[in-house]
């Protein structure tokens, strides 16, 4: 009987400490003067613009949109307190002025390591629920906020250390009491840390002011006779004015000129799916047929984020579409329309024209039409005071 | 201390009914399953099958599928949807594997007789456009839209056929399916008793027969028979997939 009762005793003895171990006044950084109990939390909920010709744009239910969480991410993601040594930001990768790439082939980190990949443009990225990344391995922005930070070739720092920066710092446990209405400067973390970089992520939309949203809008003198050819071969509407097509609209056929699926785009000449130099999505899957497949980028803005592909590989716009123009390199996970540009020739084995120099160079002309101005120079979404 | 069990078994009793009232109520007693074959045999991206006496992939298959209804002995109707998609090749796909796809709608118990079904999106909602929907709306999807035709892509199969006859199939495949010209109909009869408590229903796609054309397997060797994209350039073919997609469909 009295074993059973000190027992009982003991477990509840247990009970209380562990009670009070999770209530009670957080001690070292988290101690005196971390309160901040006395800020208020009136977080102010946040509709993102966007043009109304765009569609509504998905925001997960677990991190809802408030004014407050977008300032703190906006503050994060120029802030260089995220790498080991306090050089790099979010934004060392991805500048408003490149619409959100930093216009290299590759991204180099804190450490002067290139990493293998070209920074991929943020703007509209809040519509990508397909995955993220070139190669989708992040199901989320907020997912995918966490990992730059800790990737050797990128800001090489540790959660950890970033977190108990913030903890001490003299601004962001206010901003995340008023993101989050976090009670000490302990409740940080690195998943808010994450939501509000995506929340400031998702407000990266369109101004639709382009001279193509222009066009679209109603305006038929936005586009001029070799913008609006491009069009229609951009979009397969030409055969009306016997114009080819250019196919890009099976990838890049939404209001933000991307579908976000996987692609093998006819890059590379392969022996076989095992010989891809960069697997891609295949690296992700483990599944060879997904080898040489990268998520397809937007082409808004698209004038502004050279150099080309996940790689970097071509320069220019022009050499994208020489590209194209070769209709692909036959490898068996290759898209098929990129074996299908231009007129078919006919015949049993059907071949395709590819297009002509003034067809190429009328495609890139309307792809200069989606250059958007405002968005970059939105002050919004600048590097705050 | 004499209390001191009886404290805790309250404060367990209190816990584990929290926890319960945690566990979600559904109301969804009807389970729609779309699956995908080619010639019976269960369909997987990148593997050959026989096609005549040349082999054929199947890479992408997907469809929209309008006013999925069923239908009671008396002729009258219980309607499950307006519109769903179904991707049975979705890019994040663990493998190649063609994936199940299934749906559960709330219906009242009884027996039912038929399942209607349209195939691809009916007019009234293909006269809009995606920026009309909310996102978890299946027709939101902006990749499966032609901006240029306004219409949305009703199906897309695409896929590669062995043309040279080498044993590897290497030619493009591309049939992406829309328009109003092309929207279908049919209702398959089906015995589909409905509980309070479940009730289920199969419905499968053999892509195969999505070829089949005047008796015989469309003549891929003929370049006009193995792509159509959109409606200008070859609305034939697609009218001749989207008849075939009735003949295509049995359900279980």
């Amino acid at each position: 009987m009295l074993y059973r009762k000190s027992f009982l005793f003991a477990l509840l003895v247990l009970a209380v400490i562990t009670l009070a171990q999770r209530c009670k006044e957080p001690s070292g950084t988290c101690g005196m003067g971390c309160d901040l109990t006395d800020i208020p939390y009136n977080p102010t909920a946040y509709a993102i613009p966007k043009p109304a010709h765009f569609p509504q744009i998905p925001v997960p239910a677990n991190n809802p949109m408030t004014l407050e969480g977008v300032q703190l991410g906006r503050r994060l993601f120029y802030d260089p307190i995220l790498s080991a040594d306090s050089t790099m930001s979010c934004s060392s990768c991805h500048l408003p002025q490149g619409s959100f790439t930093d216009n290299k082939a590759v991204s180099t980190g804190i450490d002067g390591i290139q990493g293998r990949r070209s920074s991929m443009s943020l703007l509209n990225i809040a519509y990508a629920t397909n995955g993220l990344f070139w190669d989708g391995r992040s199901a989320s922005l907020e997912e995918q906020a966490l990992l730059p930070v800790e990737d050797p070739v990128e800001m090489h720092h540790t959660w950890p250390n970033v977190v108990e920066q913030l903890k001490s710092h003299p601004v962001y446990p206010e901003l995340f009491r008023k993101a989050f209405g976090i009670d000490n400067c302990c409740g940080i973390t690195k998943e808010l840390a994450a939501r509000a970089l995506a929340q400031f992520e998702r407000i990266l939309i369109s101004s639709g002011t382009s001279r193509y949203d222009q066009y679209i809008l109603g305006d038929p003198d936005a586009l001029d006779d070799k913008e609006l050819d491009g069009k229609l071969m951009f979009f397969d509407e030409g055969q009306v004015v016997n114009l080819p097509d250019a196919q890009c609209f099976h990838c890049h056929g939404s209001i933000t000129l991307t579908g976000n699926n996987y692609f093998n785009n006819g890059l590379d000449s392969v022996a076989s799916l095992d010989d891809f130099t960069d697997k891609g999505r295949g690296g992700i899957s483990g599944n060879r047929t997904d080898n040489g497949k990268f998520r397809t980028p937007t082409l808004r803005n698209i004038a502004l984020t050279a150099p080309y592909m996940h790689d970097g590989r071509f320069p220019t716009l022009e050499a994208v579409l020489e590209h194209y123009n070769g209709n692909g390199k036959g490898v068996s996970n290759e898209d098929p329309f990129v074996q299908q540009i231009g007129f078919p020739l006919g015949g049993n084995v059907l071949q395709y024209s590819g297009l002509t120099a003034y067809q190429r160079q009328a495609v890139i002309k309307f792809l200069h039409t989606l250059t958007d101005t405002t968005f970059i120079n939105n002050p919004d979404i600048q590097k705050p005071d | 201390m004499k209390f001191l069990p009886t404290i805790l078994f309250a404060l367990l009793f209190v816990f584990i009914s929290s926890c319960d009232k945690d566990e979600p109520q559904t109301e969804k007693n009807f389970t729609l399953t779309f699956k995908s074959t080619y010639g019976g045999l269960a369909l997987e991206k990148y593997k050959n099958y026989p096609y005549d006496d040349r082999d054929i992939q199947v890479n992408k298959f997907n469809t929209f599928l309008s006013d999925l209804i069923l239908v009671r002995q008396d002729g009258s109707e219980q309607r499950l949807s307006d519109i769903e998609w179904v991707d049975f090749t979705p890019d994040l796909a663990p493998d190649n594997k063609a994936v199940d796809v299934k749906f559960q709608y709330t219906v009242p118990a009884g027996n039912y007789t038929a399942l209607k079904i349209g195939y691809g999106v009916r007019p009234d909602l293909n006269a809009k456009k995606p920026a009309d929907f909310a996102p978890e709306h299946p027709l939101y999807r902006e990749n499966e839209y032609w901006s240029g035709w306004q219409s949305y892509i009703f199906t897309k199969v695409q896929g590669l056929y062995d043309l040279d006859g080498a044993g590897d199939p290497e030619s493009t495949l591309t049939y992406h399916c829309g328009s109003d010209a092309v929207y279908r109909t049919s209702t398959m009869n089906a015995t589909i008793p409905v509980t309070d408590k479940s009730g289920a229903l199969t419905v499968e796609f053999d892509v195969k027969k999505l070829f089949y054309y005047n008796g015989g397997l469309l003549d891929l060797d003929d370049p006009l028979n193995r792509n159509t994209s959109h409606n200008a350039s070859n609305i034939d073919l697609g009218i001749k997939v989207m008849d075939n997609f009735a003949n295509a469909t049995t359900v279980k």
